[in-house]
C-alpha cells in the first residue's frame, strides 16, 4: 500500500530517442491508474522506470515519500506482470511464485501460507505443481499475477497483461483484476493500448501521445471533457467525429468543409475566420431534427453490432468522414443520406492548430 | 512428408536399413575380429562370425599389458582417456558458459572486442596453433602431466559462441522478472540460466566428450611417459609396432573397448537431450 509520486519524469534512450518527457502525476494509495495511448507513446517506458528496469534520465520518482530513482528493482518493493508472462519455464507454478520470496529470505512456513492464499484467490490450487508450458494462456497470466501478489508489494505494475489473450478471456480476467484490486486495496499502475480496458478498469487514466501526457482524469472526465482532439479521438468507440471548419464573421456559426454550415445559438470562443474543429460522438447524433445542431450523413457502409448499428459515411457534400451509432438493427444503402441532429451540449470544440479543447458556454 | 503410400514407406525404410548396415559393418568386423586368434585375420576368407578367444583376448588387453603397446594395460589407457575427455568437457563447458554469460549480460569496456577476439579464435583449430602451444606447455613444465594433456584444449570459442546465441534467445522479460524477484547475477545464473541451458549442455557434453576422447595428435606430443598414454595412442602404437605382423585381434579389441565410453555418453545424454527438445517445443 503506497502512494507514488512522479515529478517531471523524462527518459532519453541512448541514441537520442526521447521516449518520455515531463510527466507529473501523484498517485494515491490504493488507486488504479491506467496508462493508455497509441503504440510507441512511452507507456512501457514509464512503467519500466517505475519498476527500475530502465534508468531515469530526469525527474524524480517517489514511492511513499522515499526517492527510489537509484534503487534496484528488487529493492523498490514493486511487482510487475509482463505481457508475455515471463514465467520461469523450468520451475513449477509453485516454484515461480516462491522464487522471489525465497530470495528475500522469508521463512518457509510464511512462504507456504502466502502461496496457498494466492492460489486460492486466483483458483490455481490444482496447478501448483505444473510447469508453465502445461498451462493455458489465461492460467499462465494468473500465475504471473500470483507471483506478484505473494510478494505483497507496495505497487503493482502491469504491462499489457491481457493483450495476448482472446477477447472473451480478456473480459473475464479484466473483471477478476478489478475484483483483485478491490480486495487487495493496493496501488495499481496498468499499461494498455486498449481504451475499453482503460475505461473499464481505471480510477484515473493517464492518456499519452508522443511521450507527453495529454490528459489525466477519471474515465468520465476523458469521455465528457477531452482536453484535446487527440484524447477525443482516442477515447470512445467508434471514435468521435471531428470536423474542421472556419468561424463565420458573426462568430455564431461554423462553415464546414463542403457546403455545410452549422449554426450555434451562442458566440464561439474563437475569432472570426479562425480554424476550429467541432467534435460530436457518434452515439450523440440522433436520427431526427430535434437537436439544435443539424447535419447530414451520406452513407458509406454499415456495421451491424446487434444491439446497435454503426453507420459510417461522409458529411454530405464533402469528404470528411462521419459516423453515427443508431439504436437497434437498421438497414441503409450506400449513398443514402440521413438527416441527423444533436444537442448543443454534446458538442466539443477544439482549436484548429493546437488541437486543444476550447471551452464555451454550451450548457 | 506425411504422405502414407506403402511404396514410399518401403523405399525409405530400405534406404535407411541399407545405410545402417553400411555404417555398422566395420563395427561388426571389429567385434568379430577381436574374438579370434591372430592367424584367423591374416588368412582369407576373413571370419564373419565370432571366434572362441574373446575371454582370452579381452582379459589380456584390459589387465595384462601388451608389449606391442608399450606393455601398458588398455585399462589404464582407458582411464587416461577418460580423465582427459572429462576434464576437457567439463572445462570447456564451464569456461564457455561463464564467458558467454559475461558477454551477453554484462556491460563492460570492449565487450564486443572480447567477443570478436574469442570468435576469431574459431578460425584457429588445435592443429594450427599446436607448435606455439607446445612451446608454452614445455616452458610451463607441463609435459607428461594431466594438466598438459587437458588445459590447452579447454578454451573453446565454439561452445562460447553457441551459449551466446542461446542466451540471446532468452527473453529480456525473464531477466527482468528475475531482477524484480531479487535475484542477483549469481543467483540468476545458477537458478535460471543454468537450468534453461540444460539441453545445450547435454548436446555439448556429447560433442566435447567425443572430441576429448578422440584426441590423438596432442597427447602424442605431450606425453612420453607410457603411464599417460591414451587409448587412441595405444591403438596407433599397436598398428605401427614394427617388427612382427600387426596384432589385429588386439587392435580390434582395443577399438571395441575405445568405442564403449562415447557410446555410454551418447545413450545417457540422449535421453536428456531428446526430452529437452520435446519440452521446449511447447
Ligand atoms: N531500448 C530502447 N532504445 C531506444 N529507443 C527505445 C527503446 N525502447 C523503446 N524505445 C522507443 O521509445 C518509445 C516509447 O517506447 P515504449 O516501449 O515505451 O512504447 P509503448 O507506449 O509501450 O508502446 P507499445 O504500446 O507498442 O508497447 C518508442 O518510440 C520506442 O521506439
Ligand atoms: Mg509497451
Amino acid at each position: 500500500m503506497a502512494t507514488l509520486s512522479i515529478n517531471s519524469l523524462g527518459k532519453v534512450y541512448p541514441g537520442g530517442v526521447t521516449a518520455v518527457s515531463d510527466v507529473n502525476v501523484d498517485i494515491a494509495d490504493g488507486e488504479f491508474i491506467v496508462l493508455v495511448g497509441p503504440s510507441g507513446c512511452g507507456k512501457s517506458t514509464i512503467l519500466r522506470m517505475i519498476a527500475g528496469l530502465e534508468g531515469i534520465t530526469s525527474g524524480d520518482l517517489q514511492i511513499d515519500d522515499r526517492r527510489v530513482n537509484d534503487l534496484e528493482p528488487g529493492e523498490r518493493d514493486i511487482a510487475m506482470v509482463f505481457q508475455n508472462y515471463a514465467l520461469y519455464p523450468h520451475m513449477s507454478v509453485r516454484g515461480n511464485m516462491e522464487y522471489g520470496l525465497k530470495n528475500e529470505g522469508l521463512p518457509k512456513a510464511q512462504i507456504a501460507e502466502r502461496i496457498a492464499e494466492a492460489a486460492r484467490t486466483l483458483r490455481l490450487e490444482e496447478f501448483l505443481d505444473r510447469k508453465p508450458a502445461n498451462l493455458s494462456g489465461g492460467q499462465r497470466q494468473r500465475v504471473a499475477m500470483g507471483r506478484a501478489i505473494v510478494r505483497d508489494p507496495k505497487v503493482f505494475l502491469f504491462d499489457e497483461p491481457l493483450s495476448n489473450l482472446d477477447a472473451k478471456l480478456r473480459t473475464q480476467l479484466r473483471a477478476e483484476l478489478k475484483a483483485l484490486h478491490k480486495r487487495l486495496g493496493a496501488t495499481f499502475v496498468y499499461v494498455t493500448h486498449d481504451q475499453v480496458e482503460a475505461m473499464s478498469l481505471a480510477d484515473r487514466i493517464i492518456i499519452m501521445s508522443n511521450g507527453k501526457v495529454e490528459q489525466i482524469g477519471t474515465p468520465m472526465d476523458l469521455y465528457l471533457r477531452p482536453a484535446s482532439r487527440f484524447v477525443a479521438d482516442f477515447i470512445g468507440s467508434p471514435s468521435m467525429n471531428v470536423l474542421d471548419g472556419t468561424v463565420s464573421s458573426d462568430r455564431r456559426s461554423l462553415q464546414l468543409n463542403g457546403s455545410h454550415q452549422i449554426d450555434f445559438g451562442a458566440e464561439l470562443p474563437a475569432a472570426a475566420g479562425n480554424q476550429i474543429a467541432i467534435g460530436i460522438r457518434p452515439e450523440h447524433l440522433h436520427q431526427n431534427t430535434a437537436g439544435e445542431t443539424r447535419i447530414e450523413l451520406s452513407v458509406g457502409f454499415i456495421e451491424q453490432l446487434g444491439a446497435d448499428t454503426v453507420v459510417h459515411g461522409t458529411l454530405a457534400g464533402s469528404q470528411s468522414p462521419l459516423a453515427v451509432r443508431l439504436n437497434g438493427v437498421q438497414a441503409r444503402d450506400s449513398g443514402d443520406s440521413i438527416a441527423l441532429s444533436c444537442g448543443r451540449d454534446q458538442i466539443h470544440l477544439f482549436d484548429g492548430t493546437t488541437g486543444q479543447r476550447l471551452n464555451w458556454d454550451n450548457q | 512428408m506425411v504422405e502414407n503410400r506403402p511404396f514410399l514407406t518401403f523405399l525409405t525404410h530400405a534406404v535407411l536399413i541399407i545405410g545402417v548396415l553400411f555404417l555398422c559393418f566395420p563395427v561388426w568386423m571389429a567385434l568379430v575380429a577381436s574374438t579370434h586368434g591372430p592367424e584367423a585375420l591374416s588368412s582369407s576368407p576373413i571370419p564373419l562370425w565370432f571366434g572362441d578367444r574373446a575371454w582370452e583376448n579381452y582379459s589380456q588387453l584390459l589387465v595384462g599389458g601388451l608389449p606391442e603397446a608399450g606393455g601398458v594395460p588398455i585399462g589404464s589407457m582407458m582411464f587416461n582417456s577418460l580423465i582427459m575427455a572429462l576434464v576437457i568437457t567439463f572445462g570447456k563447458i564451464a569456461i564457455s558458459i561463464i564467458s558467454a554469460y559475461a558477454i551477453v549480460y554484462f556491460q563492460f569496456p570492449f565487450r564486443m572486442g572480447f567477443f570478436w577476439m574469442i570468435f576469431i579464435t574459431l578460425m584457429l583449430p588445435v592443429e594450427v596453433r599446436i607448435l606455439p602451444t607446445f612451446d608454452v606447455v614445455v616452458k610451463m613444465g607441463m609435459l607428461n602431466t594431466y594438466a598438459g594433456l587437458t588445459v590447452p584444449l579447454i578454451a573453446s570459442a565454439t561452445a562460447t559462441f553457441l551459449f551466446r546465441q542461446f542466451f540471446l534467445t532468452i527473453p529480456d522479460e525473464l531477466v527482468e522478472a528475475a531482477r524484480i524477484d531479487r535475484a542477483g547475477p549469481l543467483r540468476f545464473f545458477w537458478d535460471i540460466l543454468l537450468p534453461l541451458s540444460r539441453t545445450n549442455i547435454a548436446a555439448l557434453f556429447i560433442i566435447l566428450f567425443i572430441y576429448g576422447w578422440n584426441q590423438y595428435l596432442w597427447p602424442l606430443l605431450i606425453t612420453t611417459d607410457e603411464s599417460l598414454y591414451t587409448v587412441v595412442m595405444g591403438i596407433q602404437r599397436m598398428v605401427n609396432s614394427g617388427e612382427s605382423l600387426p596384432v589385429w585381434h588386439y587392435i580390434m579389441g582395443t577399438a571395441v573397448l575405445a568405442m564403449i565410453p562415447p557410446v555410454i555418453v551418447v545413450v545417457a545424454m540422449q535421453k536428456l537431450f531428446v526430452k529437452g527438445l520435446v519440452e521446449s517445443e511447447k
